[in-house]
């Protein structure tokens, strides 16, 4: 990051100056604005303003915003981008999110029952920790089951397919220190995964608070997944308006996660019908206002005799639909996909 | 709050064996401890004689598929069929000698069975279960709950209003929690069976919803849902569906040339959800020894 790229100019003149050589603040106030507007191809008007500029930062100690901390839009679209996604295993998927589940953000994913709500939940915690030699994170999971439906011997299987996928890539992508890779266990997966069996909304409510001091002393934690947040929301609560605020409360405490340890959380939500203009229609759960509570949301859906996934909405996804499939190995494209591609 | 270290833990979660070899292959050993099972037939499928069947074979030792432990029937479906269970603990005991050799238990002994009438009946009963897991006066723990049929405490209480609908939803997953609860402190495998209903086609299209694995569910020819709903759904963990069917078979008499018809019902159990089983059937029988594969 240089000096120029923090100033609050304009994107097209900052890398103008930045392709000129003028990549600190010293460089660009040492040259007369006759200089300047010459070698950046600018107005000198505009080259004055500039040297003004320079001049009063670096007069007033170098702090470059006016309220400390804050950011422009244009670091902030560099940071994104160089955001590692986690990816779904399923490149159609990964394809319409961008990349994969992305860090920093909390999405959501609802489906109904058998959709393979929790076998999304199982492949994250799993590919989360595909190593960064691989393209992978690296990072841990945290997975927080609150129906039980958390199998091991599913989540073995998932991490033994991962395995054997990572070693035929790296066996291709560098055949001669194959010999010398240590290689990742299955079990080794297992042992990353934070299993937490919560079984009620209190204790849910208590882990969700614990779980910024708990990541402070697992750092290397890069995906936080709820399977699911619903269930003990739809007991027991007579006071809806009371259970709204618990939620956003709990939302709000998920969106902070997200961005200080730049983490993902993925809620998994389960579908009700909703009464609208006098039918029913399939609607997730918990009600409008905690539609607003994540930034991404996902609706898994039957089509025919085939899983879809649709971006409901997304800040910065267009919205679109990809079919996948749950296989033995865990999730993976449609067959009926690429024999599709095939034909064409 | 610490995490579960899951690489320590056993990698295959302890199963409940169904008594039969076809059955427990399709389900991977059988029905999962800490997990809510449920069982989705239409009357006279055998649902019960399935459930029966699981209450003795949890007596079992671990090492024959058992879970070494007793189990709670809970029946809201009249009368408990009594008889039955005398009939295959008889049959259970003569099948495992080796295990009733030194004593002369009764099978029965390790079977208790409660009725329940109503849902405010189920939620007394339920808090009880814990104080009944701690009184450990029995040869065996508590490892299987059976609750024999969740749609008979609702189908005749609520009305088909909003507001009834959503107070049952509540009390679905308030039932449901408070067994997983149980399943998840006591390491116990919950059984839970649920009756259909006719799908009758609406225009809304909801009624055509699928949930699972399976696009339609058909059962003695009917196209069927399993009763109470989309919210009910939610609330397990696996559900498998059995279906019947009639099979006509057609036997050439030979002596007088005439040919007589015998009815063979067919029974299927299929994988409609479940988070660690893909999606499978296999076909069963009923015998007066229990449930058991078909001979080939």
């Amino acid at each position: 990051m240089t000096e120029t790229s923090r100033l609050p100019l304009s994107s097209s003149i900052r890398g103008k100056l930045i392709s000129a050589g003028y990549t600190s603040l010293s460089s660009i106030s040492s040259v007369s604005s006759t200089d300047l507007a010459r070698d950046v191809n600018i107005t000198e008007a505009e080259a004055f303003d500039i040297l003004k500029l320079v001049n009063q930062i670096s007069g007033s100690n170098g702090s470059s915003s006016l309220i400390n901390g804050a950011k422009n839009a244009w670091d902030m679209l560099h940071e994104e981008e160089s955001l590692p996604r986690i990816t779904t295993s399923c490149s159609d998927l990964d394809s319409i999110l961008g990349g994969g589940i992305s860090c920093r953000d909390v999405t959501e994913i609802g489906g109904v029952p058998g959709i393979g709500k929790t076998q999304i939940g199982i492949q994250l915690s799993v590919n989360v920790q595909i190593p960064r030699e691989c393209g992978g994170l690296g990072g841990k999971a945290i997975y927080i089951d609150t129906e039980g439906s958390f199998m091991v011997e599913r989540a073995l299987q998932i991490a033994e397919a991962c395995v054997e996928d990572m070693e035929e890539y790296t066996g291709y992508m560098h055949k001669h220190f194959k010999a010398n890779q240590v290689q990742m266990k299955p079990n080794d997966i297992l042992e990353n995964i934070f299993y937490f069996r919560v079984c009620s909304y209190t204790e849910q409510i208590a882990l969700v608070n614990h779980l910024d001091k708990f990541i402070s002393e697992n750092k290397d934690v890069k995906v936080v997944i709820v399977d699911s947040i619903t269930f003990h929301f739809r007991q027991d609560f007579d006071d809806l308006a009371q259970r709204t605020r618990v939620l956003s409360e709990m939302a709000l405490k998920f969106m902070k996660l997200a961005k200080k340890f730049s983490l993902a959380v993925v809620l998994l939500n389960q579908v009700t019908t909703k009464y609208t203009e006098g039918s029913f229609q399939l609607a997730l759960a918990l009600g409008d206002s905690w539609s607003h509570s994540c930034t991404n949301r996902v609706i898994l859906y039957w089509n025919g005799d085939e899983r879809y996934a649709y971006i409901d909405k997304s800040p910065s996804l267009p919205s679109a639909s990809a079919s996948y499939t749950i296989t033995s190995r865990g999730l993976r494209n449609s067959s009926s996909s690429s024999k599709r591609v095939k034909m064409m | 709050m610490k995490p579960q270290n899951l690489g320590r833990q056993s990698p295959t979660s302890r199963k409940l064996t169904t008594g039969c070899e076809i059955i427990d292959g399709c389900l991977r050993g059988g029905f999962p401890c800490n997990s809510l099972t449920e069982i989705v037939a239409e009357s006279g499928c055998g649902k019960t004689q399935l459930c029966l069947q699981l209450s003795l074979c949890a007596q079992l030792p671990i090492s024959h598929g058992g879970l070494d432990g007793s189990a709670l029937y809970l029946h809201s479906e009249f009368p408990f069929p009594f008889r039955r269970l005398h009939q295959l603990s008889r049959s259970f005991h003569q099948s495992n000698p080796s295990i009733y050799a030194n004593h002369n238990d009764n099978p029965c002994d390790h079977v208790f069975v409660q009725n329940v009438n109503s849902v405010d009946h189920l939620f007394d009963i339920m808090p009880r279960i814990d104080a009944f897991v701690g009184n450990t006066k029995n040869r065996f723990p508590l490892k299987l709950i059976v609750l024999d049929s969740v749609a008979a405490l609702f189908r005749s209480e609520f009305d088909n209003t909003p507001s009834d609908l959503r107070k049952r939803a509540s009390l679905f997953f308030k039932i449901s929690g408070k067994l997983k609860q149980l399943a998840n402190n006591f390491d116990l495998a919950v059984v839970i069976t649920n009756q259909v209903t006719d799908l009758v086609e609406s225009s809304d299209g909801l009624s055509g919803l699928r949930i699972g694995n399976l696009r339609y569910l058909y059962s003695s020819g009917r196209r069927v849902v399993p009763a109470l709903g989309l919210a009910w759904a939610n609330c397990v963990n696996s559900r498998f569906f059995i279906s019947r069917s009639n099979e006509t078979i057609c036997k050439e008499n030979d002596e007088s040339g005439r040919s007589s018809v015998s009815i063979r019902a067919q029974r299927r159990l299929e994988i409609v959800f479940s988070p660690h089983l893909p999606g499978s059937s296999c076909e069963f029988k009923i015998t007066p020894e229990g449930i058991c594969e078909l001979q080939a």
